[in-house]
């Protein structure tokens, strides 16, 4: 049985706000023509597995997975598809490496987010439908149209058409959260703005994201509360995007002409989904993590890691997943972000790629673009973001709300 | 560059405009069933108790989470329709970004006697008011119009 599963190859699209020109199968192809040639692989003939991670609802069609094999070179080969983030599907496509049936595994994620018109709609069916959606003024059951029964004298559904408009946005359940952080760890909405600055400016360096912007925290403190105490600016933006990765075990890796990075430690965990009795703690990425350290040997993250990718979907969360990972404190991370810790030439850069607040909310891909950017500045390949010196990189994921689950993978050279 | 050839003419892209009706019938389940029919007729609520941990639920559940074991009817009861405001939010836009008429407190309220907890919407005449910590109780429908969801609680107000 191999030991140790590398990345071979990786692949990735330009993150772009809508991209009306290419079908998302295109979009997946592209990416994953990358990841092959990157790897120096054929997928018709090298390739054992492949995997994909999807949303249905997001997709708008039915059975992901009975829509994949043809555009990543699967057809009529393994082929599955993670419910799941990104980082689920390097999770799975480790495991099956280390089976010893596979060598060579192919992870996809993406995110064409732009070709659903109605997000917010789609977001507040994530939420419990009996106990938690009702609040959000979802349409009155006695509108319920689906059955012709139920309206007999109905011609057409009624369902989305009542109280449309005053449906609230399903990003609220964020703002419970920020403010059971702040309050629990002292830090203020200022370092969270500090956060989304950071990250929007860490994004001019790099090339393929899509929210790069110079902006001050004043910028971010007067710009308008939408989920009290979170603002209009500490929200990132949608972005279409895929993501593709190649796996292989140590055995295939000497037969290939790369530089390997080696997939160390994976984690991964779930809080409840009852939002009645789950902690609004990021217990999540603290059990993954824990997970992952152990699997990687690592007993003092803060020193054994030399830089983070985290999911920073909203500020607040970059500095919540820190305290979580144990790379700070509770109540640390705000400050280490006011000493210049989290920057380029700190002791813990975070988020150098620019994070999904400067590259853009990507989905499923998001556990992937955290992945990416950790194997990009372990090549070596950073250019001007390029951290020196580095040798492990951790990067987590988040499901997104209102979601209380996540995955953490380590990363070294 | 993935394909010989790009679009280059911003006009020329076209789309196939799609809509997705989903309807579904929800069940509430055993254990939901028996709270929604209880608040029908009732100003409280219900809870339920594992008798492994001790653990009080509510919304009440069959099962305990934590201890993955079954909850007995006998380990029921009524609880007070009233709490105490943990976290609270202001909405001020719509599932499809635009304001709402006006803005909408949310708050996840801790339920008296249990270890559970409710999203709610907080009428108050202030706001911008910290309210953490604050006493609330449920105001529902008047009986006639109840019919058995969470939407028979039309908004929590302080006490």
């Amino acid at each position: 049985m191999t030991k140790k599963v590398a990345v071979v190859g990786v692949g990735y699209t330009d993150f772009n706000s809508m991209t009306p020109e290419v079908s998302w199968k295109e979009f997946m192809y592209e990416a994953c023509q990358k990841a092959y040639i990157d790897a120096g692989v054929d997928p018709r003939e090298d390739i054992d597995s492949f995997i994909t991670c999807s949303e249905d609802y997001w997709e708008g069609f039915s059975i992901f997975d009975e829509f994949v094999p043809d555009q990543i070179g699967a057809v009529l080969r393994p082929c599955c598809t993670v419910c799941g983030d990104g980082l689920y599907g390097l999770g799975n496509a480790y495991m099956q490496i280390k089976t010893g049936k596979m060598n060579i595994v192919a992870v996809e994620a993406h995110s064409k987010i732009s070709d659903l018109l109605t997000f917010g709609d789609i977001g507040l069916f994530s939420y419990d439908p009996i106990f938690d959606r009702p609040v959000t003024g979802s349409v009155d059951r006695t509108h319920f149209a689906g059955i012709p029964s139920y309206e007999k004298n109905s011609p057409k559904p009624l369902v989305g058409k009542t109280n449309e408009k005053e449906r609230i946005h399903p990003y609220f359940l964020a703002g419970l959260e920020m403010q059971n952080f702040l309050r629990k760890t002292g830090t203020t909405e200022e370092q969270c703005a500090k956060v989304v600055v950071k990250n929007k400016k860490n994004a001019f360096n790099n090339p393929n994201a899509e929210y790069e912007v110079n902006i001050t925290i004043e910028d971010v403190m007067n710009s308008e509360y939408l989920f009290k105490p979170i603002k209009k600016l500490d929200i990132s933006l949608n972005v279409d995007g895929a993501i593709a990765f190649v796996l292989a075990s140590e055995e295939a890796v000497k037969k290939l002409d790369v530089e390997p990075i080696w997939l160390r430690g994976f984690g991964w965990s779930s809080e409840t989904p009852w939002i009645s009795t789950r902690s609004m703690d990021a217990n999540y990425a603290m059990l993954a993590s824990r997970m992952a350290y152990k699997m990687t040997d690592i007993n003092n993250p803060r020193k054994e890691i030399d830089f983070a990718e985290v999911d920073d979907r909203f500020s607040y969360k970059e500095l919540q997943h820190l305290e979580a990972l144990g790379l700070a404190e509770s109540g640390e991370a705000g400050k280490m972000l006011d000493s210049g810790d989290l920057d380029l030439n700190g002791s813990l850069p975070t988020n150098i790629s620019g994070g999904s607040l400067g590259i853009g909310n990507c989905f499923e891909a998001t556990g992937l673009q955290k992945a990416l950017e950790v194997v990009i500045q372990l090549r070596g390949h950073g250019g001007k973001r390029q951290i020196e010196d580095v040798h492990t990189g951790i990067s987590q994921s988040w499901r997104g709300i209102p979601s209380g689950s996540g995955a953490v993978a380590i990363f070294g050279r | 560059m993935t394909f010989y050839e790009k679009q280059t003419d911003p006009s020329s892209p076209m789309h196939w405009l799609g809509d997705m009706q989903a309807d579904y019938l929800y069940p509430n389940g055993k254990a939901g069933d028996k709270l929604f029919k209880h608040i029908k007729e009732n100003d409280t609520f219900l809870a339920s108790k594992c008798i492994n941990c001790s653990k009080i639920f509510f919304p009440p559940r069959l099962y305990c989470e934590d201890c993955f074991v079954e909850i007995l009817e006998k380990d029921w009861f009524e609880i007070p329709s009233t709490g105490k405001i943990r976290l609270h939010t202001i909405v001020t836009i719509n599932t499809y970004g635009e304001k709402l008429n006006e803005p909408k407190m949310i708050a996840l309220i801790d339920i008296d006697n249990t270890d559970g907890a409710l999203l709610g919407i907080i009428k108050t005449d202030n706001i911008d008011e910290n309210l953490i910590g604050r006493k609330v109780e449920a105001v529902f429908k008047s009986k006639n119009q109840r019919e058995g969801t969470l939407k028979d609680i039309l908004y929590f107000k302080m006490r």
